[in-house]
């Protein structure tokens, strides 16, 4: 040991990384993901906030900037109406959810509840059911000439209720909306200590003192939280609105943009991009709010790795009641809409009146099936979902790598852009991708515009934040050291990933190509400013039937879609499933 | 071998200084161990010589080559250094031996000289039959092995070992403590151990560094640091003490506020009047048997005992002095009542600090009248 012989040179020295222009190569790597995350996010907002305080379509020459279309939208326009409608259903909307779902939660979660496993994977239905088809269902039995609508008034003489009003748009889009306030919750039940519980009844408290003492209190975080979430997406919803509120001139964000940018014959660009500006600024401040109340929920969350097992409550008979409310909702909110309008896919008159059955037909199929615009745009709908997954996948999980494991220096920049998109909503993505293309650089607006890949990059970014959220907890649960040790032995940033986190993370990257797959399938507000004759989705062909009064077709392809997203679905599980097993 | 040179370090995270001004030098072939209670800079440290963390300045160095001074920084893939990590972190898809290959694959071995490191290597941890199975397969001692197989296999310059025995059960820790220090003499690799566990570190150690809170404390042998710590802080940390606090009254003496007792001291404690602490070893303390007297220039304090428990190998009291408790170690059964204690002067080290224990530590050696 004490021999005094030269320093040995290392046996087997570590490889030489090259090092382009004096910059590792994963530093290259993440300014490229920061810079493509930019380009793809502002795309969207600069033109958009140009515009709105430009005079003229930005695309033409000699603009002047001013204030002017802010005065103009709300004196001329009548945006003030429009505000307070958004208002109105947004929190009314947020109201029904909460009253829906979080009852459901506390029974579902804390109380014997038969059929409880049951009810809580139903509430997992809007993942195969995009708003648009839930508001077809409803509108096909609840709407002036629902089928249920025409029994109830043969029976009372009138009909108690009108879907095409503030209100009826709130009960179906808190229906659409309850499953996420129910998804908080529940998992809010579920990690919270049950020993509190255990303490108050060993105090002798009885099942609904607990409920309304100890449960009830915890739930304050999970509420709060999923509320905003809420608002922020009714605020930002197209299909209700289009679908109910359009008919009878009530206009909400969304449809007044749609209104403003597609109906009219000389659309006032000034307008629409303040109204987007408008509506930006309100999006983005609910996520911020929201952003900052989870970091602060976090803190006092103690989510502890010991598994305590919760000892359920019960009820007696109100368990009864509780069970007959929840199917309430599963059946009559979302199964019966959507049965009804798979139901009326097969026949030609759906009524009660006259039995359907007698008019049983594939015609609505045929129909689809002959016209080859139809069947071109169900496979626009799979490439794009299936181009798009692949790509959103690929780029959550570059995003998740540079935000969670590296020391870039712009790692949180990398995370915030990655998430920004959640507070755009799809038609000013799709409004302000418009006049990037047309703003784009060497031509390349021409080549994009109005093909695929512009609805592409609008979905894309749109699912984006679902991407990166279904990736991002799966590398926290890999240790870092696991990275150290790649590091210390030798392999760069990049050879780390390459060898050893991309085979661990593989489970999450497939479960990120379903979820992102699923929702570029559902998403199409985008499509309605980024859309063209060519490039027609599932989802803007249904609109375009359905303004044509074509309800049949509409309810073939719906029932299509689900078709083909519980198909996908489930090879998908079989797969990923037989290959853990092995 | 190379030897390590570490000097000036300084870690900040924000207005947090994680390390101040560290500097020690490592000899070749030499088993060094970085000490100290969790949050003390003993890992962020190591981190450093590793290329994990960047420090905010200082400079490492590894026989000629130079890891970091300002304006440069190696990185961790470039420094051919040989890691276990407390966890361990095999890499959970990979078999035994792939584990082992990775390295030898991102030096582009070739693969028949692969096989053969592979084997070498783990013939060396006494698991070359496993070579094939999966981590999770594997027992926790086994899976420290492999992660030190891993470690060795490329032949690093220095290995740098993250408390790698704190995840191992008491006895099966010890077994393990032995066979390292076996091995790392017989390869005589230069070693950088992280530890808070002061008896692994006293038993393992060539030279042991005490760190507290960002600081190096106190560098020496393990005899060094247990007879003449430093300060009081490692003389708590490491070992057990008791701590007696008091006035000094002259050249070597210092009263107790205890019993009011004058206690002769070493010689250079702190000037007339400094309040000081007195720090004993439980072991430097002898009971004196009855019958006999006390030899001359030895202090004699009387106290009671309180409780008595066997640990097998021998007797610990807990004895009353003044106000004070204070343990006792002794191979004598059954002790009640009143005993004599004596304890040398040179077993008495004094340090011009009163509040080395933290304040409910303090309240539990405190008896009341």
């Amino acid at each position: 040991m004490t021999t005094l012989s030269p320093p040995r040179p290392a046996v087997h020295p570590p490889p030489r990384y090259r090092r382009p222009l004096g910059l590792a190569r994963e530093s290259w790597l993440h300014y490229g993901v920061l810079l493509l995350l930019a380009v793809l996010v502002l795309a969207p907002v600069v033109p958009t906030l140009y515009q709105s305080f430009l005079d003229r379509p930005l695309y033409e020459a000699g603009g002047i900037l001013s204030v002017d279309n802010y005065v103009r939208l709300f004196t001329e326009a009548g945006f003030g109406r429009v505000v307070l409608n958004t208002a109105l259903f947004a929190g009314l909307t947020t109201l029904l959810s909460l009253l829906i779902a979080v009852p459901m939660a506390v029974v579902v979660v804390r109380t014997k509840l038969p059929g409880g496993r049951l009810f809580a994977a139903a509430m997992q239905w809007p993942f195969f059911i995009s708003s648009l088809i839930l508001g077809f269902g409803w509108i096909t039995i609840y709407g002036p000439a629902g089928f249920v609508s025409v029994e109830v008034r043969r029976m009372l003489g009138f009909l108690p209720w009108n879907l095409y009003s503030i209100p009826g748009m709130a009960v179906t889009e808190a229906v659409a909306l309850a499953p996420i306030v129910y998804t908080f919750c529940a998992n809010a039940l579920r990690q919270s200590d049950a020993s509190l519980e255990a303490a108050a009844q060993v105090c002798g408290a009885g099942p609904l003192r607990i409920l309304r003492s100890v449960i009830l209190p915890m739930l304050r975080p999970p509420i709060v939280y999923s509320s905003i979430l809420v608002i922020s997406m009714s605020v930002e919803t197209l299909s209700v609105p289009l679908l109910f509120g359009q008919p009878v001139g009530i206009d909400v964000f969304s449809t007044f943009l749609y209104r403003n940018g597609l109906q009219s014959i000389s659309p006032d660009y000034g307008v629409l991009g303040a109204a987007s500006a408008i509506i930006l600024l309100v999006t983005v401040s609910l996520v911020a709010l929201q952003a900052k109340l989870l970091k602060n929920a976090q803190r006092f969350v103690s989510v502890r790795g010991k598994a305590t097992r919760p000892r359920r409550l019960d009820l007696g008979w109100l368990k009864w009641v509780s069970v007959a409310a929840i199917a309430c909702y599963v059946v009559l909110g979302a199964l019966v809409p959507i049965g009804g309008l798979v139901f009326r896919s097969f026949t030609l008159v759906f009524t009660p009146l006259q039995s359907p059955f007698r008019t049983l037909t594939g015609a609505n199929y045929e129909r689809i099936f002959t016209y080859p615009v139809y069947v071109q745009s169900i496979v626009n709908s799979l490439l794009v979902a299936a181009i798009g997954a692949v790509l959103v996948s690929g780029l959550s999980l570059l995003a998740v790598m540079v935000a969670r494991r590296s020391d870039f220096r712009f790692a949180r920049a990398v995370e915030y852009l990655a998430l920004a998109p959640q507070a755009m909503p799809g038609i000013i993505v799709g409004i302000g991708l418009f006049w990037a293309l047309a703003f784009a650089p060497f031509g390349l607006g021409t080549l994009v515009q109005g093909t695929l890949w512009a609805l592409i990059i609008g979905f894309g970014l749109r699912a984006l934040p679902s991407g990166f959220g279904s990736i991002s907890p799966s590398i926290m649960q890999i240790g870092r050291e696991l990275d150290n040790a790649a590091r210390v032995s030798g392999a760069d940033w990049v050879r780390t990933f390459t060898r050893i986190l991309a085979a661990l993370l593989r489970p999450a990257f497939a479960g990120a190509l379903i979820l992102t797959f699923v929702t570029l399938l559902k998403e199409y507000s985008p499509a309605v400013f980024l859309g063209s004759a060519d490039s027609n989705i599932i989802g803007t062909t249904m609109l375009e039937l359905w303004v044509q009064g074509n309800t049949g077709s509409v309810a073939a392809l719906a029932s299509l879609q689900i078709a083909i997203t519980a198909t996908f679905v489930g090879l998908a599980g079989l797969l990923l499933k037989g290959r853990n097993d092995a | 071998m190379p030897e390590v040179k570490v000097s000036r370090l300084s870690k900040q995270f924000g207005d947090n200084a994680v390390l101040r001004d560290i500097t020690f030098t490592i000899a070749d072939g030499e088993f060094f161990t970085l000490l100290g209670p969790s949050g003390c800079g003993k890992s962020t440290t190591l981190a450093c010589i590793a290329g994990l963390e960047r420090p905010t300045s200082g400079s490492i160095a590894v026989g000629p080559a130079t890891f970091v001074d300002s304006g440069t920084f190696v990185p961790p893939e470039g420094r051919n250094l040989g890691m276990v990590f407390q966890s361990y972190a095999l890499w959970p898809h990979l078999t035994v031996a792939q584990n082992l290959a990775m390295p030898l694959r991102i030096r582009k071995v070739d693969r028949r000289r692969q096989d053969e490191l592979i084997t070498e290597s783990l013939a060396k941890v006494g698991l070359a039959e496993l070579k094939n199975r999966y981590p999770h397969q594997l027992s926790g001692g086994q899976q420290q092995r492999v992660a030190l197989a891993r470690a060795l296999v490329y032949s690093p310059s220095v290995l740098l070992l993250d408390e790698p025995l704190s995840n191992l059960d008491a006895q099966l820790r010890e077994q393990a403590r032995a066979w390292l220090k076996r091995l790392q003499a017989e390869l005589g690799i230069t070693t950088v151990y992280v530890t808070h566990d002061q008896e692994e570190a006293l038993a393992l150690s060539d030279r042991i560094a005490v760190m507290s809170e960002g600081d190096m404390v106190q560098i020496g042998t393990p005899k060094e640091i247990y007879e003449t710590p430093a300060t009081a802080r490692v003389a708590a940390f490491v070992g057990r003490c008791n701590f007696l606090t008091g006035t000094v009254t002259g050249q070597a003496e210092v009263r107790l506020d205890c019993t009011g007792q004058t206690l002769a001291v070493l010689p250079g404690a702190a000037g007339d009047g400094r309040r000081v602490s007195v720090a004993i070893r439980p072991e430097r303390l002898e009971i004196l048997p009855e019958g006999r007297t006390a030899p001359a220039g030895v202090n004699v304090l009387t106290a009671q005992v309180l409780t008595g428990s066997y640990i097998g190998s021998r007797y610990e009291y807990d004895l009353r002095l003044g106000d004070h408790v204070i343990q006792v170690e002794s191979n004598r059964a059954g002790l009640t009542g009143e005993v004599t204690l004596l304890a040398d002067p040179s077993a008495c080290l004094v340090y011009p600090t009163t509040d080395v224990l933290p304040e409910d530590a303090e309240a539990l050696l405190t008896v009341s009248h």
